[in-house]
């Protein structure tokens, strides 16, 4: 306690000694009133409000003070900060490393200590960076702050305000069956834990899982399965670490230390979940046999990306696709093993997009998933203009005789020609006249010609 | 006799080759009804392996397919029709606009295009896969057959056509050569079939053989 009191008059909060087993705090009768002060919040105020985002990452950052930080969007961060005062050199201490954290971020900041969690944003909300640290002093405290820290809805402040209730004080005053028929029940509990007249139990912001492990080889290792084998505790144990969350990863890491050069990396991305060891065993031992290793390995080491909910699937009584079934797990396996093998480009799915140009009217998407439920495509094939079933990356230019284009003998232009042109707006502007065009050979060639000196040709498709 | 009705169901099992005719196995239709007719099991196999061997890139070997891809993928079930290792980019928009539906078309990129097919074929996720070699061993002909089988999948091989002299455990083997506005058609093998030729011409306008 004595490291607690920074301040004299601050220390005047013996803990009562505990001669029985403490009954959790949410179970306790509420008509005995709290007075040990079990809990010291740390409410932290940002003067402007922050994006969700920005204020999960502050949670995360400010997990180093207390393991229960809570969040109240979109302006409060609450810590639970009892515990860990003393390791932060008090209350002084603790305020000044947390606004100073928030000032390297860009953020302002009110820091207000107190027994219960709604004080301690209230009175930071309030602009008054005090310490409340004796529950009997709460209530003196937040009688003089204006309701509106509480973070009410606007029309009950409105109707408060309208009776003369401005205050916390004056809304403590009020009776109580009153006060929540005329105001709701919600904001009678607030006031019930803003006080510490009954527990408030908040949600804790938990950082995701991750999980990482390293092992230092007895030898060094040059052979990609020996390496494996030298894994294969690591995955064990990853896959107990998964089975006992419940969880499964989208990425795995595995990292190979030398004596010199910089350490091999081997990442992994997978399709679907995934949390059993074994098959990540197989799928790291694929990645592995393509490495070339600059030098033997000394450690090894894996690493997980955040961890993901996974729902194991039991096996199904009829095959993949019987009765309705889809064929999802077969489909990600696949991409799974096609992208160990050669590479996390090994496989794409196509997408038809809205553009006039042949090159801007396909792109590449994620390999397509096949899922059970999904709508059979039912419109008609678009009419669109005839277009050859292959494309070339880049056109070709084609050899000229007598004014018509050569490949392999003279090509005999069919139809009447297209054109396609512009596209000044992304700087990709064409203006080509397109042919159907036949070889010697009868192979039907899409060829275009220049529309702008020097008037080329070129062979830009096949039909198949 | 009373037994000959039940010897010929048990006859009717596709592993079974009684000569033209009996070889039953579960068959896809063309698109093309006098292809379908000549076909050994009226219409493309459901599953197993077909060798296309086309004099040259471009004679109308995708036409000849697109019809059977098109009404597979687009079935309410429908797995993945793969393109492993495409000499070109397959074009979404023709692609598209011959009726295949693109949420179900994947493609493979080109390292080690037989071990990727054979794992495509072999994987149970799709209803058909095309793929393009060179030269394919005899012995990866065979575990690419079996691949077929075993994920029930239509493999379709494209070859040269001067593969037709090698022998190969493919359902069906078929030569083409491009005619004016049509295809000719040639069997090299089929389970029960004698080799014969067939001229299709192109439905008016699909494909566009029509000499301007």
């Amino acid at each position: 306690m004595a490291l607690l009191s920074t301040r004299p008059g601050e220390a005047h909060h013996p803990a009562t000694p505990a001669p029985h087993v403490v009954p959790l705090r949410a179970l306790a009768p509420p008509h005995l009133p709290d007075t040990s002060a079990r809990e010291l919040w740390a409410g932290v105020y940002l003067t402007a409000p922050a994006p969700a985002e920005a204020l999960q990452r502050l949670a995360r950052s400010a997990g180093r003070y207390t393991p229960r930080v809570s969040l109240e969007p979109p302006d409060g961060l609450l810590l639970e900060v009892k515990g860990s005062l003393h390791l932060f050199a008090g209350i002084t201490g603790l305020k000044l490393a947390v606004t100073d954290e928030c000032r390297q971020l860009g953020i302002r900041t009110v820091v207000a200590f107190a027994p219960t969690p709604r004080a301690a944003l209230a009175l930071a909300r309030a602009g008054r960076p005090h310490a409340v640290l004796d529950p009997s002093a709460l209530t003196g405290a937040l009688a003089p702050l204006p309701l509106a820290t509480l973070g009410w809805p606007r029309d009950v402040l409105e109707r408060l305000a309208r009776s003369g209730v401005r205050t916390i004080g004056a809304a403590l005053r009020l009776p109580r069956a009153g006060f929540a028929r005329r105001f709701g029940a919600a904001q009678l509990a607030a006031l019930d834990a803003l006080t510490g007249r009954t527990a408030d139990l908040r949600e804790v912001v938990r950082a995701p899982l991750r999980f990482r492990r390293r092992r230092e080889l007895t030898c060094e290792l040059e052979n990609t399965s020996a390496i494996l084998v030298a894994l294969a505790p690591l995955l064990a144990e990853l896959g107990t670490f998964l089975r006992a969350r419940q969880c499964g990863v989208l990425e795995l890491e595995c990292r190979l230390v030398h004596r010199h050069s910089p350490p091999t990396r081997c990442l992994m991305r997978l399709a679907a979940p995934v949390a059993d060891a074994q098959r990540l065993g197989e799928l790291l031992g694929e990645r592995l046999a393509a490495l070339t290793l600059p030098e033997p390995v000394r450690d090894c080491e894996l690493r997980t990306d955040a961890l993901v909910p996974y729902r194991p699937d039991c096996p199904h009584l009829w095959r993949p696709g019987e009765h309705g079934g889809g064929f999802s797990s077969e489909a990600s396996g696949l991409i799974e093993r096609l992208r160990a093998r050669l590479g996390d480009e090994a496989i794409h799915g196509l997408a038809f997009l809205e553009g006039h140009r042949p090159e801007k009217a396909w792109g590449k998407t994620a390999p397509p998933a096949l899922g059970c439920s999904r709508k059979p495509p039912c419109h008609e094939p678009a009419r669109s203009p005839r277009r050859p079933l292959w494309l070339l990356p880049e056109p070709q230019s084609l050899a000229v005789e007598d004014g018509l284009p050569w490949r392999r003998g003279p090509l005999l232009l069919l139809g009447e020609p297209e054109r396609i042109e512009t596209g000044w707006w992304d700087g990709g502007e064409i203006a080509r006249d397109y042919y159907t065009a036949a070889d010697p050979h009868g192979v039907l060639l899409w060829v275009f010609r220049e529309r702008d000196a020097p008037h080329g040709w070129y062979l830009h498709g096949v039909f198949g | 006799m009373e037994g000959a009705p039940k010897l010929a169901r048990l006859l009717e099992h596709p592993a079974i080759w009684r000569g033209r005719g009996a070889a039953r196995l579960e068959a896809l239709a063309s698109g093309f009804a006098a292809l379908d007719e000549w076909l050994p099991g009226r219409g493309w196999p459901r599953s197993g392996l077909i060798e296309i061997l086309a004099a040259r890139f471009g004679s109308g070997e995708l036409y000849l397919l697109l019809p059977a891809l098109a009404a597979l993928t687009r079935a309410a079930a429908a797995r993945w029709c793969v393109w492993v290792a495409p000499p070109l980019m397959p074009f979404a928009p023709a692609l598209a606009a011959a009726g295949l539906a693109l949420d179900r078309v994947a493609v493979v990129g080109g390292a080690r295009p037989l071990w990727a097919f054979e794992q495509v074929l072999g994987s149970g996720a799709c209803d058909a896969a095309l793929a393009w070699a060179r030269q394919p061993k005899p012995r990866e002909l065979r575990r690419l057959q079996l691949a077929a089988e075993r994920g029930r999948t239509l493999g379709v091989l494209f070859r040269p056509r001067s593969a037709a002299r090698e022998a190969s455990p493919a359902v069906l083997r078929l030569g083409l050569t491009p005619l004016a506005a049509g295809v000719r058609v040639t069997l090299l093998k089929g389970r029960g079939a004698v080799r014969g030729t067939i001229e299709l011409a192109w439905p008016a306008g699909a494909p566009g053989r029509t000499r301007g």
